[in-house]
């Protein structure tokens, strides 16, 4: 199954100033994996992200996108992808089917399609009473919901979730896992980055682990525990990011509490 | 979707747009949406009133125009003169530059800095030339508004006075000029992005709106005062530095055709005039990937950590306040007056409009008597109109953007809303008022000499007992617990009858000038009222303080 590949990462280095932030990543994902990919804060995950996304230049390195370079044709490969990016960022001055419409029809989508599409997927997330309001009177979770949604409109073959449940209650957060399982079944390829461990470690059936701008651990959820002989992600994460002090550190936090 | 005029308009040039390689449906679908989103926003020249009444209505832009029509006026004395064309279009130049690169800084950074562009669009399957062409036309729709609205009735004027040649080559200039406004405004933030943060950048955008806010409001004060200075009759003098003053470029083809003089000096201008805003598109349009990879740091907020001055606000708040909270909360309101942009947009071009507005009047006598008369009489006493501020800044003590973290207010054990209030208006004081009225006073003894010194005292001791009136009057809220959208309803009628009484204190003092040593009993007197007054104006009862938590 050599075809199966939907992302490649070749030697890829990048540097903001003289800070480097990417020191070589290799990775190659296939169709129909959830790759957890997860990091310390400033490890490079959103710089990936964004690479691959097309909105940050300047790496050196290859990034193939299902087997076309991006950096030869810019525009095209990106129907393929949508994005839920960590920040809301979002027009919240529009309404959501202002919003929504507007970028089907980026994608190409005919006015009356997306707008059909969006307002469907709404109602069944439960916020279809505000398919008319404005963004910026939304909850987190149903900015969250919007962002979801507006990612799927054009039904993208690879999935790229920052901090995709933020702000979702328990019950959409089920239902968003199962609509992820469902996509990946489907051979879509998620790309999942996030914090939460509990959740990294049993929606993915890959983790990669970012640290300091490489790829420090990459293999299956079972695969990393014989490795490391630790019982869950969270503990694997910190054995292997080098972290062990937590309790000093928590016992000096508590301490400076306690001087008023 | 709202259907929008202009972009009917743009659709006859649909085939222009697709030579430059733009995808005409995906950009015209970027300008609809982008429209959409400016009516739901305020102009800079609207800051100081917020409606909120018919938020989606109209674009508020198209209302905001009328005021550049209004300082249009300026420029037609200007365009009928015939004395010396390189002087009189000079003028008319700096002044459609200032306003048109001030209002574009204001209002319209947020398109030529927009990050967000790139995360929501730029993601999509769009050509980034479809995008560029978009925003540039997106800022030229705005241009071409506020330039028609700043310059309609002064090009109209050239028609009937000037010919059609000169109306022609007006509008020529004009054209050339907002092409070379544009870029000059982009490569200035491509400079400033280049070599410091994002955050600088953004003060620096604030000073700007606070700059264009403020001669706005001065210019109608000044606008009747200009029509006088319409003669000029100087002899034009080469000077080199003169081919680095752009609008003395653009004035040099009406010199010429006028006034038949035609030399060499006046040809380069005018080629200049023409080559160099074309080159500088040519490199704007080259340098816009560099341009849009700074904007990168727009988004990275880690400023480096500042050394703060914290030690003298520390020292000032123990030597001026008497308890702890009192402190703490003087600290606070300086630290918010001193960092929140918001704030100083709707604050600062009110301050200017009270340090200008005493001498404005002082200068108005000018025309009748002569300054040696002036210094010896009592028109100091306009320094009073320095107070007009004061209740409109009060006001704005209770806005911020973080309006929402006032519930630090309800959760903190606060068991007295005293210091709160106390601890506010005396940061307030320090920080806006106290050195507005040392300058005023500065400026009056120059002027009037030093036998003013008691008078100057009692004023600010009135201007004291003035500030906590104003206090008394206006409805109570938390400082910096409500949002700047809501509108400033029903203050109106209070802040009159706080002017009135502005002017009985004024009174008093104009009388007791004419009682001997009526100025130093009165200082005395106004010391123990101002003692009083501080002591028990700000024990005000939480029932009476407006809460709207959010």
């Amino acid at each position: 199954m050599e075809n199966d590949v939907t992302v490649e990462l070749k030697n890829l280095y990048m540097n903001y100033g003289s800070k480097e932030v990417l020191k070589g990543i290799n990775l190659e994902v296939h169709k129909g994996e959830i790759v957890g990919y997860i990091g310390t804060n400033g490890a490079g995950k959103s710089t990936t992200i964004k690479i691959i996304l097309g909105i940050l230049e300047g790496y050196t390195g290859q990034v193939k996108v299902v087997g076309q370079d991006i950096s030869k044709n810019r525009t095209e490969y990106k129907r393929k992808i949508g994005y839920v990016p960590e920040a809301a960022e979002i027009y919240d001055n529009l309404t959501a089917a202002e919003y929504l419409t507007f970028i089907g029809e980026l994608y190409g989508i005919s006015y009356e399609t997306s707008g059909r599409k969006a307002k469907r997927l709404m109602e069944i997330l439960g916020v279809g009473d505000s398919y008319n309001s404005r963004i910026n009177s939304f909850s987190k979770g149903m900015k969250q919901k919007v962002l979801i949604i507006s990612s799927l409109l054009h039904n993208p073959d690879i999935l790229m979730l920052d901090e995709p449940l933020s702000g979702l209650d328990a019950n959409s957060v089920m239902v968003v896992k199962e609509i992820l399982t469902q996509l990946s079944n489907q051979g879509k390829t998620i790309f999942y980055s996030s914090h939460i461990m509990d959740v990294v470690e049993k929606i993915s059936n890959r983790i990669v682990l970012l640290n300091d701008g490489q790829i420090v651990a990459d293999g299956s959820f079972d695969e990393l525990k014989t490795k490391s002989k630790e019982g869950s992600l969270e503990q694997i994460f910190n054995q292997i990011t080098g972290f062990n002090k937590y309790e000093s550190i928590a016992e000096e936090f508590v301490s400076i509490i306690e001087e008023v | 979707m709202k259907e929008f005029k202009i972009l009917g308009f743009l659709d006859k040039l649909k085939p222009l747009f697709e030579k430059l390689g733009a995808d005409y449906f995906i950009m015209r679908r970027i300008l609809q949406i982008k429209l959409v989103m400016d009516g739901r926003r305020v102009p800079t020249v609207f800051a100081g009133k917020n409606n909120d009444k018919n938020a989606d209505s109209d674009n508020k832009f198209f209302k905001s125009l009328w005021i550049y029509v209004l300082m249009g006026l300026i420029l037609i004395p200007f365009i009928i003169m015939k004395n010396n064309y390189i002087y009189q279009m000079s003028i008319v130049f700096v002044i459609v530059m200032f306003f048109i690169m001030t209002s574009l800084i204001s209002d319209f950074s947020s398109v030529l800095l927009d990050i967000k562009d790139k995360v929501i669009i730029g993601i999509r399957p769009v050509d980034p030339k479809t995008l560029r062409l978009a925003k540039t036309i997106h800022i030229s729709i705005y241009m071409f508004f506020i330039t028609g609205a700043l310059t309609g009735p002064a090009l109209l004027v050239s028609l009937f006075t000037q010919g059609i040649v000169f109306f022609l080559i007006f509008l020529l200039s004009l054209i050339l000029l907002n092409m070379f406004i544009i870029v000059l405004t982009a490569l200035a933030y491509f400079l400033v992005l280049r070599f410091f943060d994002g955050e600088k950048l953004k003060d620096i955008i604030n000073y700007i709106q606070i700059v264009l806010s403020i001669t706005l409001m001065l210019g109608y004060q000044l606008l009747g005062r200009l029509f006088s200075i319409a003669n000029l009759d100087i002899q034009f003098t080469p000077k080199w530095w003169q081919y680095f003053m752009v609008p003395v470029w653009f004035s040099a083809p009406f010199q010429m055709i006028k006034k038949s003089e035609v030399n060499s000096r006046y040809v380069i201008f005018t080629i200049m005039a023409v080559v160099i805003p074309i080159i500088s598109i040519l490199v704007y349009t080259k340098l816009m990937p560099a341009f849009e990879r700074n904007l990168q740091k727009l988004s990275n907020n880690y400023e480096k950590n500042k050394k703060t001055k914290g030690k003298s606000v520390q020292l000032l708040s123990k030597i001026l306040c008497r308890n702890r909270e009192e402190r703490i909360f003087f600290r606070f309101a300086f630290d918010m007056m001193k960092n929140e942009r918001e704030f100083k947009l709707k604050v600062y071009p009110t301050l200017a409009y009270s340090i200008f507005f005493p001498f404005i009047f002082v200068l108005q006598l000018l025309t009748n008597t002569n300054i040696s008369e002036i210094s010896q009489g009592k028109s100091y006493l306009y320094i009073y109109l320095c107070g007009m501020m004061l209740p409109t800044v009060i006001i704005t003590l209770r806005y911020s953007e973080g309006y929402k973290g006032a519930w630090i207010y309800k959760a903190l054990p606060i068991n007295n809303i005293e210091p709160v209030f106390k601890g506010t208006i005396k940061a307030f004081i320090i920080k806006l008022f106290f050195p507005i009225i040392l300058f005023q006073s500065i400026i009056f003894t120059i002027i009037f000499g030093v036998r003013i010194v008691p008078d100057l005292l009692m004023v600010f001791l009135n201007m004291m007992i003035f500030n906590i009136l104003c206090f008394l009057a206006l409805e109570k809220y938390l400082p910096f617990s409500e949002a700047f959208q809501s509108s400033q309803q029903g203050n109106g009628g209070i802040t009159l009858i706080l002017f009135m009484l502005l002017g009985v204190l004024a009174g008093i003092h104009f009388i007791l000038t004419r009682v001997s040593y009526g100025v130093y009993i009165y200082l005395v007197l106004s010391f123990i009222v101002n003692l009083v007054l501080w002591k028990l104006s700000f024990n005000v009862s939480p029932y009476k303080i407006n809460r709207n938590f959010h």
